[in-house]
């Protein structure tokens, strides 16, 4: 379902040259969740922008159904729901309003948009908030009300950056609870986090990152065995401790 | 969501998401959010509501005071010119004539009032007040009363003659003087005087100076119909109209209508407007930005001209919601206040209304495009307020510029965004519209709007800018690591901006320069070389060597195939007459849009300008001539516009785009630089621009156009130099004789063989070519 080649990107701040990714190529099958981790300035969030065509990559490319990202950026964007850290929710419309824009947006009908509301509300808990404007919603209500916005199309592709950030564990416990029925629905999903215990038990397999490069990637057990560490936690502080070269600078 | 859901229902229905996706949803949300907004409704609604009162109550204290002026007190005197057809003793003794009468009416004013006054205390002492102004009548027609001129209330006598320069108009026009009359005296034996024509400006002193001039002959009117009547024996009731027409008095403003309303008005209206849409476009680019939700929406299988069109209707709403409700208030202050009784001016018209409604649209809609620009640029609010401070407080220029007396829609004024649309409102209120010019002023405003729009596009959401770096000035001025075959554009681009400021430096320079004797001359005019060397050439050198660019590359510098020489010279020679005749074909289109005067006008003014230039050139060595107006423009100008500019720009543009961009800032600063000559030059000197560029571009190397250029600049200027010699042989046209018929024709067809040449020869390769993937990112700009 998604096939990343080779992907890189370079940027430059001034005297700087900062390398975001270098020929980072992974691949995620239906039914799978990728973990994609790393310290921060890893070059997570670079990737991800990449992956759906929103920065455009110096070299290698991402494919999504079929649509590589460079060049059909548009194809790709409709099979995927994204989330990202900075929970983006419009401070002045309602919870119900901004799902039935982006429904629009990505060409549902309004019937669609009702029954899609209907079900996501339910799921995710939206009912008691969703009528309310989005400026007087706390940060775990805004965060699921982005969930709810990113799959209001249904995407056979799911592209989470951070979607636990500044959660409580009740608040991430329901969104990493969610991703396991996404997972049981067949999505592909790549998954970006800092929790690394929920990500050990919801991913399949994992790729970590450290200063734009993928350093280890495959199942937990490959991950086990490639490094004699047991858990995840362990494996990223010995990826830090074990290099002294400056992370990537956020942009 | 149920388990037996087709999977990918919704994502596999996306051949329809085209059709249903509608940018007026898109807008509509837009809108929404911000109209939810407290802080636009409080742009929208409160401003108008708290500025139009005060505005008008500065007003009010500006008109009492204005009025106090000429209600007695210690009030300034009215200085008057007067000019017409008599000399000044025959004009004096008329206007001593009046001035009888008018200090007759004073005295029976008086008298009445002390009457009045006795009327209310009847016990009070009886004053014999039985029309002692007999005598006074009888003074009115002798100069027996004349103790010094001139008699009339608080006012200032000079007489300007008829021919003189300045004229009358002028000394109103530049202040001396607050007043004009021209009279037109008749017989002195018939009835009437004479007619006068009062001139004001369109300032309220003067204003209201005519007006007290205008009561002050009235006065005059009625005291010669009483003197005649009871000359007549006849009671001084005005029981019959004889001659009222003593003085034909019409007030005539020197332009158009009262000076605040009309010209103040439209200034007033577009910046509330602009007040209005600053809000709205600062939040929903750099406010979405930094909210975090912009990422979403871009995100979203939408294009990004889609979204941006949508921010810039609903922009362009808000705007103009504030437009109507900034009219509605202006309207009603106006009425409440009775401000168009005391200033004049057809405000109250509703066509007028509707068609002022319909600028600020027009207006509204330029510059929010023109907002959006810059706020897609911004990373947050913050950022995108520090950007817009310097536009608003800039845009006050062409807007006190529009306010300033004598300024009228035609020539440059017609295109100059804002100016344009506030001339025009200002005509709309005045009910003096112009068909031509009010048609450019228009359509170059939504050709401006729509080169906004796609600026914005262009900025709005490029991942270079969502995703730059931290915006510091260290970041700007830093070096970059990798060597670079061309400057990078913001580079070039900061050349071409500085260009400007240095243009006036050396303008300003060069203007205090002496200039009477040919050496003073010849350093003047070596200078000018020298300036154009340090800003066209030194300065870019610098900023490309800071660029790590090498000059060879950057500039062009190589050899160049000798066929490419060889057309330059063809061009080189053969240009001049077809540029002459454009200028020629230039003046006639100038005439048929701006009408014939204007059009002699401008020709009087450019011959006027071009003689002096050209008698100072024929003072100084040719020598000098061929440095300061051939060779060093022309390798200076082409080291910068086709070797810096048109290289940097082919990199990331099309071949055509960058030579016509080139061009057409080429054209531009020829304008600027010498804004006599101005309009005449633009479209020549961007068609030569082009051609420049086409054969810069083709020979890889400046140099063909070094040569094209020079030749070019020293025909023109020797032709103008040895004028005098040459006009002695006979198949030379004289001064302002247009060059002949044969000569364009040969001019064409050299020069087509040249175009034909550069055409069909073979480019050299090594100028970088516009490749499909590059993109602006961050590294690349900086």
């Amino acid at each position: 379902m998604i096939s990343i080649h080779n992907l890189s990107k370079t940027f430059y701040a001034g005297r700087r040259e900062i390398r975001a990714a270098q020929n980072v190529s992974f691949e995620v099958a239906p039914g799978e969740v990728f973990g994609l981790l790393g310290p921060n300035g890893a070059g997570k969030t670079t990737m991800m922008r990449m992956i759906l065509g929103l920065l455009k990559p110096d070299q290698g490319y991402a494919e999504i159904a079929g649509h590589r990202s460079d060049r059909q950026p548009d194809e790709v964007k409709r099979q995927v729901g994204f989330v990202s850290a900075a929970a983006g929710v419009y401070q002045w419309l309602t919870g119900r309003e901004m799902l039935g824009f982006f429904g629009e947006i990505y060409g549902l009908s309004e019937s669609d948009v009702e029954v899609r509301v209907k079900e996501l509300s339910s799921i995710l808990d939206l009912a008691d908030f969703i009528d309310q404007g989005c400026a007087t919603l706390s940060t775990g209500q805004k965060q699921r009300l982005s969930l709810a916005r990113a799959l209001i199309h249904d995407p056979p592709v799911m592209i989470l950056d951070e979607p636990t950030l500044g959660l409580d564990v009740i608040g991430s416990q329901v969104i990493f609870n969610y991703i396991d029925i996404l997972r049981e629905r067949e999505k592909s999903i790549i998954l970006c986090t800092h929790r690394l215990e929920q990500a050990q038990r919801v991913c399949n397999r994992f790729g970590l990152m450290h200063r734009g490069r993928k350093v280890l990637s495959g199942s937990l057990e490959d991950l086990q065995k490639q490094t004699g560490r047991s858990d995840l936690v362990e494996m990223f502080i010995d990826l830090i401790e074990n290099s002294n070269v400056a992370p990537v600078q956020q942009v | 969501m149920s388990h037996n859901d087709p999977p990918n229902s919704y994502a596999q229905s996306k051949k329809s998401l085209r059709t249903r996706f509608r940018l007026s949803r898109l807008a509509q949300k837009e809108l929404k959010e911000t109209l939810r907004d407290r802080r636009t409704i409080v742009t929208l609604v409160l401003m108008p509501l708290l500025v139009y009162p005060t505005l008008s109550l500065i007003f009010k204290t500006f008109l009492l005071s204005n009025a106090a002026l000429f209600s007695g007190g210690e009030a300034p005197n009215i200085r008057v010119v007067y000019s017409g057809n008599a000399s000044k003793e025959e004009a004096d003794f008329v206007f001593l004539r009046i001035g009888e009468g008018i200090k007759f009416m004073d005295d029976k004013a008086a008298e009445k009032e002390g009457a009045l006054r006795q009327l209310d205390d009847p016990n009070g002492t009886e004053g014999s007040q039985s029309m002692g102004s007999g005598l006074r009548i009888n003074g009115f027609q002798t100069e027996e009363l004349s103790e010094g001129f001139p008699p009339w209330n608080r006012m200032i006598w000079q007489f300007i003659s008829e021919d003189a320069d300045p004229s009358l108009i002028d000394y109103v026009e530049s202040g001396e003087a607050d007043l004009g009359i021209i009279f037109e005296l008749n017989d002195p034996t018939g009835k009437k005087f004479g007619d006068f024509t009062v001139v004001s400006r369109q300032d309220a002193f003067s204003l209201a100076a005519a007006d007290h001039l205008a009561e002050q002959l009235e006065k005059a009117n009625l005291a010669d119909r009483e003197f005649r009547l009871r000359m007549a024996g006849i009671s001084t009731e005005p029981a019959v109209d004889v001659d009222r027409q003593l003085i034909g008095q019409t007030v005539e403003q020197t332009s158009s209508s009262a000076f605040p309303l009309a010209s103040l008005v439209p200034l007033i209206l577009v910046l509330m407007t602009i007040t209005g849409a600053v809000y709205p476009a600062i939040d929903l680019t750099a406010g979405e930005r930094e909210r975090g939700t912009l990422e979403t929406l871009m995100a979203a299988p939408i294009p990004r001209v889609g979204i941006l069109v949508a921010k810039f209707i609903a922009v362009l709403t808000v705007a103009i919601f504030t437009a109507l409700l900034n009219l509605i208030g202006m309207f009603v202050t106006i009425w409440v206040f009775q401000l168009d009784q005391q200033f004049g001016g057809g405000i109250f018209d509703f066509t007028v209304m509707v068609q002022i409604f319909l600028l600020l649209i027009l207006f509204g809609a330029f510059f929010s495009a023109l907002l959006l620009a810059v706020t897609s640029f911004a990373k947050s609010f913050k950022e995108a307020q520090v950007y817009l401070i310097p536009i608003i407080i800039l845009s006050l220029g062409p807007g006190l510029m529009a306010m300033a007396p004598g300024m009228s829609l035609d020539g440059v004024n017609a295109v100059v965004p804002m100016v344009n649309i506030l001339l025009l409102a200002r005509d709309v209120i005045n009910n003096e519209v112009i068909l031509v010019p009010s048609f450019v002023a228009v359509i170059s405003t939504l050709l401006y709007t729509y080169l906004a729009i796609c600026l914005a596009a262009r900025i709005f959401g490029s991942d270079s800018i969502l995703y730059s770096g931290d915006g510091s000035l260290a970041e700007m001025f830093q070096r970059p690591m990798r060597a670079n075959v061309v400057v990078p554009l913001m580079a070039t681009l900061f050349c071409l901006v500085m260009l400007f400021p240095l243009n006036f430096l050396s303008i300003g320079f060069l203007g205090r320069m002496p200039a009477e004797t040919t050496a003073e001359l010849s350093l003047r005019y070596l200078m000018m070389g020298l300036f154009t060397f340090l800003a066209f050439m030194v300065l870019p050198a610098l900023v490309a060597r800071h660029q790590h660019t090498r000059l060879m590359s950057g500039f062009g510098l190589r050899r160049p195939r000798v066929v490419f020489l060889l057309a330059a010279v063809l061009l080189g020679i053969s240009l001049w007459p077809l540029v002459m005749t454009m200028i020629d074909g230039w003046h006639v289109v100038y005439g048929f849009l701006f009408g014939s005067e204007k059009q002699d006008q401008w020709h009087a003014k450019l011959i006027e300008t071009t003689s002096e230039q050209v008698a100072r050139i024929r003072m100084v060595s040719p020598l000098v001539i061929v440095f300061a107006f051939s060779v060093i423009p022309a390798f200076c100008e082409e080291w910068f516009f086709r070797g810096m500019l048109l290289r940097s720009l082919l990199k990331w543009n099309s071949v055509w785009k960058s030579i016509l961009i080139s061009a057409m800032v080429f054209g531009s600063f020829h304008v600027l630089s010498n804004s006599v000559i101005a309009l005449d030059r633009l479209l020549p000197s961007t068609l030569i621009g082009v051609m420049l560029g086409y054969l810069a571009y083709k020979s890889d190397s400046i140099w063909p156009g070094v040569i094209l250029h020079s030749l070019n600049n020293g025909i023109v200027v020797f032709l103008a130099y040895y004028q005098p010699t040459l006009s002695s042989y006979a198949w030379f046209p004289g001064e302002e004789e247009s060059i002949p018929r044969l000569w364009v024709v040969a001019g064409f067809v050299v020069a087509a063989t040249g175009i034909i040449l550069v055409r069909y020869s073979m480019r050299a390769s090594a100028l970088p070519e516009n490749s499909s993937n590059a993109t602006l990112t961050s590294g690349d700009v900086l």
